[in-house]
């Protein structure tokens, strides 16, 4: 596979699941802003997202917010750009990806860019929107899983997933415990940061009792069911890297394969017995610059950049 | 109001074929598709031809213009009308281009080693060698299996009496084969059921013939060879047609910076390693594919790749050089190349073509400009011409200024009236010019023409110009069984 494509390729996956896991987590805020939660602060989510923060200082509205971190064009991460990133890394290896999940990127496009998503943001009910943009999202996931041949290209685009879904989960988890900083109400919080990663019916039916810090960290940092915790696209990763062993230059291989071990032993071996708010910050920390230089390293050995 | 006062309304233009009409009776090929419409309304054929542009759109079937970092998205206009040729005419048609391809390819062949044509006095020597495209670089370079002109795309217009006539060859890198495919696949999504009971003949072979020559020209000794698309990149206006020729044939679809050249071998830039390509079908111009030998600012193509094929190590398809044959000072001896190379008389006909540099040619055309056109011999997609009827005084003074400076440069032509099949625009059906461009396969097994080509459509009314850079469009082709 050419270097090009692969590279390609793993970002169009990244930005794709950055694209689903900011919508998530947006929907659960807006629910949020809009019942029990009062006077929510979206700046401390626009500053998290990097979205550029015209009116710093003071607390946005909410449409305004959302505007922003949805469809602004100047703003650099809004979900649109990533929705346009996704589509021009797809257009440049078109031959690589079906059809089926080029259409499917951009009938996503499409929908992203309709007036009506725009009117139903900023003068309807932004809920509708939301689900109809995840909805799209889930269009690709399935398309990918039934039409993409399980060779090279998948294996880069499940890469690109697992590494973007880890540390989006690091990402939220650390804007949630800064949140926590601010405004207290621990249950309060806690449960809206699991349901913004679709975990919150898991959590408790695994842990059987009322949210509790430890078990929450626990659920995000270390549960291998949950498949948004850290360690369980870790172990991800590693399963996928592995199906590049015939195809790798055997030193490049050992290289990886031994920077991802040792990701997978600091974090089951490395984080604290019983995490705290306070003792999962350095974790959270180390953890992230570990992933960032593991994907560096898959693109100086695999994606030709030097 | 039914379908068929919308067909009472078509007004004919007069003195010119008409493929559908004639003396105010349907023509019998397009009988049963108009028969099959009879009961679909003007508002249903509306919505038909909505679907037709939301389909582009949601396929991606686009071009992109670039502005301000985002793409702004355009489809290549669609005519929902498909444009029907018969056997009997495409019988004529596919003989025709045949005996033609067959004479340039041996022209190029000729041209590049023996110059035995020149000898004999059939073609002025001065001709070939003042062509920009002549590439001295290929003199003397053997090519395999002496094939050149891998994929050409031959422009036909109907006169008056509606015989074809070729207006140009295409023989370097013609594009738009993606829109015949594409054209077809939108017909059965809009007009169901239509393409099979018209017995319709399928254009679906394309990719696999095309597939089938591109690993023939390559080295025998190998069992696998890695044939690859080379793309100048997404922002090219044919991109698409790229990934669909790549996707279609399963080869990889490559840009200049991912191949490399190491001791006269092509490699590309893989996951894995370096990996040898044999055969590259190029969708870069001669002038970019090899900074060292051609232009030095190309980052398009690749250091080493000319070298590299001149060793025999690579193949490239179309051959380079085979600008000298589809010039358009060279196109008015095409005929006695057939004469000269086959002995044969020429199946189709060409348009009568006056060299600007010959001073009674000059005369002649500048005296009757209105009825002349006048081309640059070595520009396309209809860019740089002076259509005699539709200027000024002012534009025509200005030109023959351009052309008194560099004759060899033009040419010119009696204004050719170009065929005008039905379309459905604004709510009409409207007659518009047409050509056709079917494409040629030349593999080591003989020429193949797939049934079909793309039709171009003049959009704006009563104009001649069909190029899609020049508000043209298309329809889907239609050659009966």
């Amino acid at each position: 596979m050419l270097s090009r494509v692969a590279d390609a390729v793993f970002w169009m996956a990244r930005y794709m699941e950055r694209t689903d896991n900011i919508l998530r987590a947006l929907r659960t805020n807006y629910i949020a802003s809009q019942d029990e939660i009062q006077n929510f602060d979206w700046q401390l989510w626009m500053d998290g997202l990097g979205a550029s923060s015209k009116k710093s200082e003071t607390n946005v509205a909410y449409r305004e917010a959302l505007y922003q971190l949805l469809l602004d064009k100047e703003n650099d991460t809004a979900v649109l750009t990533n929705i346009v990133r996704a589509r021009e890394n797809a257009r440049s290896v078109q031959d690589y990806v079906t059809k089926e999940v080029w259409q499917c990127m951009n009938d996503y496009y499409h929908l992203i860019r309709e007036k009506h998503t725009e009117y139903l943001i900023l003068h309807g009910d932004p809920v509708t929107a939301f689900d109809n943009l995840l909805r799209e999202s889930t269009l690709f996931y399935g398309t990918v899983d039934i039409t993409m041949n399980r060779g090279e290209g998948y294996t880069f685009l499940s890469l690109g997933k697992y590494v973007e879904r880890m540390l989006r989960s690091l990402d939220i988890l650390e804007l949630k415990i800064k949140e926590l900083g601010k405004h207290g109400n621990e249950l309060v919080q806690w449960k809206y940061l699991l349901y913004s990663l679709s975990g919150y019916e898991f959590h408790t039916k695994f842990y059987r009792n009322t949210l509790s810090t430890e078990n929450v960290i626990h659920q995000i940092i270390m549960n291998v069911q949950f498949p948004h915790s850290v360690l369980y696209c870790l172990l991800q990763v590693e399963r996928y890297f592995k199906r590049l062993d015939t195809i790798s230059l055997p030193e490049h291989f050992k290289e990886m394969e031994f920077l991802l071990g040792r990701a997978i032993s600091n974090l089951r071996y490395g984080a604290p017995a019983k995490p705290t708010v306070e003792n999962i910050v350095p974790l959270i920390e180390s953890t992230r610059t570990e992933i960032k230089s593991l994907s560096q390293k898959l693109a100086t050995l695999y994606f030709g950049y030097s | 109001m039914s379908f068929a006062l919308l067909l009472a309304e078509y007004a004919a233009r007069p003195n010119i074929w008409d493929e559908m009409y004639t003396q105010g009776e349907i023509r019998n090929h397009y009988q049963l598709f108009f028969d099959s419409l009879s009961q679909v309304s003007p508002a249903e054929l509306t919505r038909k031809d909505e679907l037709a542009k939301k389909l582009f759109m949601s396929q991606g079937i686009t071009f992109t213009v670039y502005s301000d970092g985002e793409g702004i998205e355009k489809i290549f206009p669609f005519d929902i009308i498909p444009r029907i040729i018969t056997a009997a005419e495409w019988q004529h048609i596919e003989a025709g281009i045949k005996q033609r391809i067959k004479a340039l390819n041996i022209f190029l062949k000729d041209i590049y080693h023996d110059q035995f044509i020149i000898k004999d006095g059939v073609i002025p020597a001065s001709l070939v060698h003042s062509c920009p495209n002549f590439l001295r670089e290929m003199v003397n370079v053997d090519v395999p299996f002496n094939i050149y002109t891998h994929i050409s795309g031959i422009d036909l217009i109907r006169d008056r009496d509606g015989s074809f006539y070729v207006l140009e060859d295409n023989l370097r890198t013609p594009s738009g084969v993606s829109y015949m495919l594409e054209n077809r696949n939108m017909t059965y999504r809009v007009f169901p059921g239509l393409v099979p009971r018209n017995n319709v003949r399928s254009v679906k072979d394309y990719p696999d013939i095309l597939l089938k020559n591109l690993l023939a020209i390559s080295n025998q000794q190998k069992s696998q060879p890695t044939v690859v698309l080379l793309t100048p990149g997404i922002f090219n206006s044919a991109y698409f047609e790229h990934t669909t020729l790549a996707r279609l044939m399963g080869v990889e679809l490559v840009e200049g910076r991912d191949l490399v050249v190491d001791n006269a071998k092509v490699y590309m830039k893989t996951t894995a390693g370096l990996k040898q390509v044999d055969v590259i079908y190029r969708r870069v111009d001669d002038d970019f594919i090899d900074p060292l030998i051609f232009n030095p600012g190309s980052i398009l193509g690749v250091s080493g790749l000319y070298y590299a094929y001149r060793k025999g190590n690579v193949a490239i398809v179309n051959a380079p050089g085979n600008g000298v044959a589809d010039d358009k000072a060279v196109y008015p001896f095409v005929p006695d190349m057939i004469k000269y190379y086959l002995n044969e008389e020429p199946i189709l006909k060409t348009v009568p073509t006056y060299a600007m540099d010959n001073p009674e040619h000059f005369k002649h055309v500048f005296e009757n400009i209105d009825k002349m056109v006048i081309k640059k011999t070595n520009e396309s997609g209809g860019y740089g011409m002076l259509m005699g009827s539709a200027s000024t005084e002012q534009q025509v003074r200005d030109y023959k200024k351009e052309v008194e400076n560099n004759p060899r440069q033009f040419i010119a032509q009696p204004i050719i009236s170009l065929s005008a099949v039905p379309c459905f625009i604004n709510g009409k059906i409207q007659p518009r010019h047409v050509d056709l461009r079917p494409f040629a396969l030349y593999g080591p097994q003989g020429i193949e023409i797939v049934p079909g080509g793309l039709t171009r459509v003049a959009l704006r009314e009563g104009s001649l110009v069909v190029n899609s850079s020049q508000g043209g469009g298309s329809k889907d082709t239609w050659i009966l069984s």
